[in-house]
């Protein structure tokens, strides 16, 4: 069996009947990206294949932040969910974000 | 084509048609993308593909999005290196009357709303374009003998309160026929396509409705019962191994009729 993780995910990669399972651990149990793949690839090649696989279906992308639900603006009994400003990743249209500075 | 070696992509395929679709192919020996908004659905269809011994793989996407039909096409190719059966089974439905009276003055108190028309168009039009085309550009590229499979639906010939629904389901229906006869002036021979227009089906979505609703939408059918989701799975199947089947939308409905008996 081979472990590895990506994009936050933990994959782990069993041989079953000369195919490969591709496991993902998902709240404590294991769920599977994909069962009886690579049929004869060898533990290196299935490997190589899974990460690809693991790549292809599971993109990194951006993570929606908020909303803020236990701080929502009251107008009488309408309550108007924000953004969680306060989370590191919120960008401010008048302030420049850490990993994205504006280009001068 | 024979089914047992092929590989097959089933959009919707986490619950319903698409999951009976998903299954009566793996049971057959097909290795099978199941494609699913529903992260736990595509789980428990895996899983259950696993315990039958078969060869699957999930993929969670939004057919609606041109990026996410490209990720799921060429997450099928990674783990099968081919692609022979599309199915597009993802839909929804959002119903409604095009205009709602008021009742005491007979002025328009309501309209259907553009999201709710949009939200059917995008999912049941847009997505159905997007897999297909991607799918037939995978099977053309590859030269690959495939199979595209649309799903209309018998309320393509006009249904109240399905403006959106009906109006989608019927472009789905003229598919097979526009596409064929582009893929014969293009000299595109091994790939066919063949829409499956199903009547109302035992899903979750209708076995959950009123009881009393169903019974009334039941006597209206030669049948006299739901279809299942499995004998639809089996038009499929059969599709896919007889190729003189091309270019044209089966229905699949156990008979069903307008009151007073003429056939939809």
């Amino acid at each position: 069996m081979t472990t590895f993780i990506y994009n936050d995910l933990h994959f782990k990669l069993e041989a079953r009947d000369g195919s490969w399972d591709l496991g993902i651990e998902r709240s404590g149990t294991t769920a599977y990206a994909g069962v009886g793949l690579f049929p004869g690839a060898s533990s290196a090649e299935a490997e190589t294949k899974a990460k690809a696989l693991a790549r292809t279906i599971f993109p990194v992308g951006v993570k929606c932040v908020g909303p803020d639900v236990a701080h929502p603006n009251t107008i009488g009994d309408l309550k108007i969910v924000g953004p969680d400003v306060a989370h590191p990743n919120f960008i401010y249209w008048n302030k420049d974000s850490v990993s994205c500075p504006r280009e001068r | 084509m024979e089914i047992k070696g092929s590989v097959a992509l089933v959009t919707g395929g986490g619950n319903g048609i698409g999951e009976a679709v998903v299954k009566h192919l793996a049971k057959q020996g097909a290795k099978v993308a199941v494609v699913d908004m529903a992260q736990k659905n595509i789980d428990r269809v895996v899983k259950d593909i696993k315990d039958m011994g078969g060869e699957a793989i999930g993929i969670q996407a939004n057919v609606t999005s041109e990026a996410d039909t490209a990720r799921f096409i060429k997450g099928t190719l990674d783990a099968f290196g081919q692609l022979n059966i599309a199915v597009s089974c993802a839909g929804i439905i959002r119903d409604g009357t095009m205009l709602n009276l008021d009742k005491e003055t007979g002025k328009v108190a309501r309209k259907l709303g553009l999201d709710k028309w949009q939200a059917v168009i995008d999912t049941n039009l847009t997505g159905t374009f997007l897999t297909i085309r991607d799918a037939a550009e995978a099977m053309v590229n590859g030269g690959w003998p495939g199979l595209l499979v649309p799903i209309s639906s018998v309320n393509k010939a006009g249904q109240v309160g399905q403006l959106n629904y009906s109006s989608a389901k019927v472009a789905d229906a003229l598919m097979p026929k526009i596409i064929i006869g582009e893929f014969l002036m293009r000299g595109i021979r091994n790939v066919r396509c063949v829409a499956i227009a199903p009547g109302y089906t035992a899903t979750p979505m209708l076995t959950g409705m009123n009881q009393e609703a169903l019974k009334t939408i039941l006597e209206d059918v030669h049948l006299g019962r739901l279809i299942a989701p499995e004998e639809i799975a089996d038009l499929i199947s059969h599709a896919v191994q007889n190729e003189a089947i091309n270019a044209t939308t089966i229905e699949i409905t156990g008979g069903l009729c307008y009151p007073n008996g003429i056939a939809k």
